[in-house]
């Protein structure tokens, strides 16, 4: 069974049935540095950073799954496989093309990559880096989730359609008009919304998951380059890189209910905790730090200094 | 302007990278200014008024002046032409952001997409001008050439920058100075 994706945080919480494994990392946010080449840990208990671990040149984005996480390396042909629970490099598996967006399976043992100029997205062995399968998306995937249903939802940034694969057969199914070069998306609790950002037109498509299909448009901020939900589902936030905010929109109206000032250049979002303890952390890539965010008070509470260009952050508990 | 060495191999450089790629890169310049931040952001918060104080540009022109929506299109002395777009103009904060909106040209600069911030804030007795932003090299792909990797962008984003800024601080110290 397939589930989990690397900017789906809402999914990673929400509660599922008949789960083996207890989440053993609750509370640890791991965020990939590009430039600095770093995987560091906070600890959301203590809202700190705790360790860093040397990675191999510039990472891009990181997704987890099976106690695995899993880094990018666009310009390096290669993923990354570290321990989720120490961040201990694994292996690095060699990777055909320039590889951007990741997705893991529940149990870790495959990866799905976007290959950016090679305009398709891939299932990989996680034990070895061998294909398994490739299906054609648009022009320059970006992101890609991955939902329980065993389906990939990819961003083609310069089609302006999100691609829907059947990940088993690796066979496209349905493509999706949204705005201008969408890029991030994530799922809500439920999966039945897709949120999708799109660059250029400064705007957010919301699409129903079962009709497969956009039921909404509506404005995020300049730039909008990360996305995350609640688990309650009630809140969705989007990281707008042109103005150094996080917008934060109702889930039910789609209306902005709070514009929360962060680092410069945030680019991915995830939320950890529930309720009173639900906290948003920011990868702040041109400040170097990471902001946390109090969403019942939708304030910024800390900024955390993380190696140089953090990108993409991702929940310890990836796989559930 | 030194850009114009840049701009002799570019021009050979026949495809470029039309689409952001995967791996952004930095540029970062400030210069302190011996003026009031009012007066500088008068010069400097001009959007489409960048060609009166920035030596590289031969020509400038605007639409919607300083409002969220406006652009500017910029013509190089050393050939090439930007087309750039407001995503927010704050004048209470001095400080505007932008993006590349058109398509982009390798003769202009050696990258295929930017975005920046341009601040003004007090410093003692002056004002420091921020300028910093965000590009993608002028080829995405695995294997640029030289004259289109991730260096050469740097080279060429940061002294685009440097040099506006050294215009810009000329421009307002003779402003702000009977």
């Amino acid at each position: 069974m397939i589930r989990s994706g690397p900017v789906l945080v809402a999914l990673l919480l929400a509660p599922l049935p008949a789960l083996a494994d207890p989440p053993a990392l609750a509370g640890t946010v791991w965020v990939a540095s590009q430039q600095g080449a770093r995987l560091s840990r906070i600890e959301t208990g203590a809202a700190a950073v705790v360790g860093d671990t040397a990675v191999p040149a510039a990472p891009a984005t990181v997704a987890a799954g099976g106690g695995r996480l899993f880094l990018s390396h666009p310009d390096g042909r290669a993923i990354t496989v570290a321990e989720a629970t120490t961040g201990r490099v694994l292996r690095s598996l060699p990777y055909a093309g320039q590889v951007f967006g990741l997705a893991a399976s529940a149990d870790g043992r495959t990866v799905f990559a976007t290959n950016w100029s090679g305009h398709r997205v891939d299932r990989i062995s996680a034990e070895d880096g061998r294909v398994e399968g490739s299906a054609p998306t648009g022009r320059d995937p970006a992101h890609l989730v991955l939902d329980r249903a065993g389906r990939l939802f990819v961003a083609d940034r310069e089609s302006a359609q999100v691609s829907v694969i059947d990940a088993a057969r690796m066979a496209r199914i349905a493509t999706i008009p949204v705005g201008t070069a969408p890029f991030a998306l994530a799922l809500d609790p439920g999966e039945g919304r897709l949120y999708v950002g799109n660059v250029r037109s400064n705007d957010l498509t919301v699409i129903d998951t079962a009709r497969l299909a956009a039921v909404a448009t509506v404005p995020a901020g300049a730039m909008p380059y990360g996305i995350a939900v609640s688990p309650d589902g009630a809140r969705v936030l989007v990281t707008n890189q042109g103005a150094g905010t996080v917008t934060v929109l109702d889930a039910t109206t789609l209306a902005i209910a709070a514009t929360v000032g962060v680092g410069r250049y945030p680019e991915g979002i995830v939320v950890a905790g529930e309720g009173a303890a639900a906290r948003a952390y920011v990868a702040n890539w041109f400040s170097d730090d990471v902001t946390v965010i109090d969403l019942a008070r939708l304030a910024a509470v800390a900024r955390l200094p993380v190696a140089e260009g953090p990108r993409s952050l991702v929940l310890g508990e990836g796989g559930r | 302007m030194r850009l114009s060495l840049l701009a002799l191999p570019l021009a050979l450089a026949a495809t470029a990278a039309l689409a952001h790629g995967p791996t952004p890169q930095k540029v970062s310049q400030s210069i302190t200014v011996k003026a009031s931040p009012d007066a500088v952001w008068t010069v400097a918060g001009d959007f489409a008024g960048i060609g009166k104080w920035h030596p590289a540009i031969a020509k400038a022109e605007g639409s919607a002046g300083g409002k969220d929506g406006g652009t500017r299109t910029l013509t190089l002395k050393s050939g090439g032409t930007l087309t750039e777009s407001l995503d927010e103009w704050k004048p209470e904060a001095r400080s505007y952001s932008y993006r590349m909106s058109g398509e982009p040209d390798l003769k202009a600069l050696p990258v295929s997409s930017y975005s920046a911030t341009l601040t003004v804030s007090p410093e003692g007795d002056g004002a420091k001008v921020e300028w910093m932003g965000r590009f993608y090299r002028g080829d995405t792909g695995n294997e640029p050439p030289d004259t289109l990797s991730d260096e050469a962008g740097r080279e060429a984003m940061n002294r685009f920058f440097s040099e506006g800024l050294k215009g810009l601080k000329a421009a307002a110290e003779g402003k702000a100075t009977p």
